[in-house]
């Protein structure tokens, strides 16, 4: 027989290093001959969307479109320490390093315009589409490639970002140790089939506080992703390791979901700007992924009426558990 | 050794090879088509996935001198001169990359697809890519721009 069961899983989640531990990212941007505006930062992309969502970040500062941005990261030898692309923090923690990096470049971009322009001062400036002018009088405008070649050596300027974290008291479990939160809730509809034991999950919704969506393309991407992770967690993926070694290294026998095994999801973003983020902006790589094995394995107890507490739930374990259901039921009857 | 004749991206090559050159070596290493990505190496990943023939095949599964005679499609043999195709556009405009590995293996799983069925449903998109395997997107933007690649397609005709 299939039935149907539905479920939620609701999370917080403290993004960075967190508990104490130094949480440093570090961002150089620098005016380039041609008005381009280079971004140095050492985070790693790995299809994330870090090089998109921190151009824009750039960008915007900078009254730019994203193409005036040229971002170089991942090389070490040009490129100063952001930290890892872990813990869900580049958006956050380097983020905020280029914003700042990018607010000490575009005062250092006024004061040579203001110059330039025979200006009193640099109140009022204007800096829009690679060109700098007063407000009151936007005609009066030098070009950020002008100010470049008007200049000996480039103008260059870093910024640290250093996040709030404190270790917790080891005797009460009492501290901050993370900044910021994030906040996920997660909610399935599963068909479990109680012959085979077998889980299909049948449709899904994630919402995923965000802080502010510099990129809601790529939150998308993340919440489909991390669904499906999460998913995988719950339901495929069992990683056996016996004496350090793992034996099930191979898609043969270590199971991650297919495009059959994922349903649509209805996705929600939630915008709440969090005061010392970047435009507000908080990493959601992980939180993503949090809120769905509970949802999951709440849906298969509404739907069957048995409590799970193993991961992953496969149709051999959850036929075990279904069986034993039916027998204490049937003892309790005689 | 042995020698064969086969076509890619509409090339003619005569080889000679070592009878035991998989399909994928021959395609990365001697013609230089890199676009093939290796994963598990044991046709469970789709990653190498190319068309030969019209079907998709797993070239870490097909021994080169298997291609003798037939004609092979890679990622580089899908855009045109002018311009990329238009699944691959479709790829760009929906957001269906992320870390890119799986990319070239699920374009040409869906081009198999769309070639043969050209308005397929949600459904058997989701089964024409399911020997493809992805671990960052969860599929979903893929499934959309396989859709909407339909539609562009539809559009150019």
């Amino acid at each position: 027989m299939k039935k149907r069961g539905i479920g939620i899983g609701s999370i917080f989640y403290g993004t960075g290093y967190g508990n104490g531990f130094p949480d440093v990212s570090k961002a150089v941007a620098q005016l380039k001959s041609d008005g381009k505006i280079a971004i140095y930062v050492g985070a790693t992309e790995v299809g994330q969307g870090a090089k998109t969502a921190l151009s824009q970040i750039a960008a915007e500062v900078l009254g730019l479109s994203v193409d005036d941005i040229v971002f170089i990261n991942e090389d070490t030898s040009i490129t100063p320490d952001s930290g890892t692309a872990a813990a869900s923090r580049q958006t956050y923690n380097t983020g905020n390093a280029i914003k700042l990096a990018c607010e000490k470049l575009k005062r250092d971009i006024l004061e040579v315009a203001k110059d330039y322009l025979g200006l009193n001062s640099i109140v009022g400036l204007t800096l829009k589409n690679g060109y700098v002018y007063p407000k009151t009088l936007p005609e009066k405008r030098v070009s950020l490639g002008e100010i470049s070649e008007s200049l000996e050596s480039s103008l260059k300027e870093e910024a640290v970002f250093t996040a709030q974290t404190t270790e917790m008291d080891e005797e009460t479990g009492q501290g901050a140790p993370y900044w910021p939160y994030t906040f996920s809730a997660c909610g399935v509809e599963v068909e479990v089939d109680t012959e085979t034991g077998r889980v299909e999950i049948i449709r899904a919704v994630l919402a995923q506080d965000v802080g502010r969506a510099i990129n809601p393309e790529l939150i998308e991407g993340q919440i489909d992703g991390g669904f499906a992770m999460g998913a995988g967690y719950a339901l495929y993926e069992d990683l056996k390791i016996e004496k350090g070694k793992i034996k099930n290294n191979s898609f043969t026998n270590y199971l991650i979901p297919t495009s059959l095994d994922m349903p649509d999801i209805e996705k929600v973003i939630i915008e709440d700007p969090e005061s010392t983020a970047p435009y507000g902006a908080k990493g959601i790589g992980e939180p993503v992924m949090i809120p769905v094995a509970p949802a999951i394995l709440n849906a298969i107890y509404d739907a069957v009426g048995v409590r799970m507490t193993e991961i992953p739930v496969t149709p051999e374990k959850l036929l075990k558990a279904i069986k034993e259901k039916e027998m204490t039921y049937n003892e309790g009857k005689n | 050794m042995k020698k064969i004749k086969l076509t890619v991206n509409k090339k003619e090559y005569m080889l000679e090879i070592k009878e035991d050159t998989r399909l994928i070596d021959l395609l990365r290493d001697v013609l230089g088509f890199t676009g093939v990505k290796e994963g598990c190496g044991e046709g469970e990943c789709g990653a190498c996935t190319v068309i030969m023939d019209g079907d998709i095949v797993n070239s870490c599964l097909v021994l080169a001198f298997q291609a003798d005679g037939k004609e092979i499609i890679t990622i580089e043999g899908v855009e045109s001169e002018e311009e990329i195709h238009p699944i691959q556009q479709a790829f760009l405009d929906v957001g269906a990359v992320q870390c890119g590995f799986c990319t070239p293996g699920m374009i040409l799983s869906a081009k198999a697809l769309l070639d043969k069925n050209p308005s397929p449903t949600r459904e058997e998109i989701r089964a024409a890519i399911s020997g493809n395997l992805c671990r960052c997107t969860g599929y979903n933007k893929i499934v959309d721009a396989i859709e909407r690649a339909a539609l562009y397609l539809k559009r150019g005709k």
